[in-house]
């Protein structure tokens, strides 16, 4: 059996929260605070955010993963361009992510936010293709000797 | 422990079954140099077709290893896929959002 080449793949998380739409869009809009939930995280370090929020505007992050991870030290890098933009509404943002300098997926994010009885209902529909960078199989042979390495670390203790 | 790596941690945890036992890392190391079919396999490690069989379905089972029979024999290798599959990127990718939107949650009420 061979692999296809893309995988396309559509998900939807919806959360709710006792805040304002306007609140919850800001902290969208507002690189400094977009930065606090979006980009920072416990499996990586954060090397560079940018963000230019408007629509043809770009946002550009760079990460690199630590110890604990599958890839410790392999650096990921997101570019994206915002499609559109309807204030305390809707954002629609789509770009690429690479890891290890190769390609893995291009992605179209949509958040939704609807006012709600407690504040504020956000819809984030995901909408990913997944392919092999050119290296690829390199990617995976470098992950491969990794948890092998790990494999043996572990056994040996 | 955040989910992400709890996943990883999930993923390991089955890979060491599969590769827990040292005939099976034979196994995978032979085929890691080229495809074998399950007869080649039983002789370079000198143990039955048997023994062969059920260790491929372990490997199988975890994805490390394809099998295909074309007529009479049956050839085994490596399935390159088998450590980070196109499922498992977008997986992830739906990992980190959960993550995000609950970071999101968090940094809106401390405000």
């Amino acid at each position: 059996m061979s692999e296809p080449s893309v995988l396309h793949n559509t998900f939807v998380i919806e959360r709710s929260y006792p805040h304002a739409p306007q609140k919850v869009f800001a902290a969208f809009a507002d690189p400094a605070k977009k930065r606090r939930w979006f980009a920072e995280g416990h499996s990586h370090d954060v090397d560079e955010f940018t963000m230019d929020f408007r629509v043809g505007g770009k946002e550009h992050s760079a990460y690199t993963f630590k110890e604990g991870t599958p890839f410790p030290g392999v650096p990921l890098v997101t570019e994206s361009t915002f499609l559109d933009i309807m204030p305390d509404e809707r954002i629609v943002q789509a770009g690429n992510m690479a890891i290890g300098g190769k390609r893995i997926s291009a992605t179209m994010v949509t958040i939704e936010l609807q006012p709600a009885d407690a504040g504020t209902k956000l819809v984030c529909t995901h909408q990913g293709a997944f392919f092999e960078g050119s290296g690829g199989p390199e990617m995976r042979e470098q992950g491969w000797r990794k948890l092998l390495d790990q494999l043996e670390a572990n056994l040996a203790t | 422990m955040p989910q992400a790596a709890v996943r990883s941690a999930n993923r390991i945890d089955r890979l060491f079954h599969a590769l827990g036992d040292g005939t099976r890392r034979s196994i995978v190391e032979t085929l890691r140099r080229k495809p074998h079919s399950v007869s080649h396999l039983a002789g370079s490690l000198g143990i039955s077709l048997t023994a062969v069989g059920q260790h491929l379905q372990i490997l199988e089972a975890s994805k490390l290893v394809l099998t295909k029979k074309s007529g009479r024999v049956r050839e085994c290798r490596l399935n390159a896929a088998g450590f980070q599959t196109l499922e498992d990127w977008a997986r992830a990718h739906r990992t980190m959002w959960e993550e995000r939107l609950d970071q999101l949650g968090k940094l809106l009420d401390e405000e």
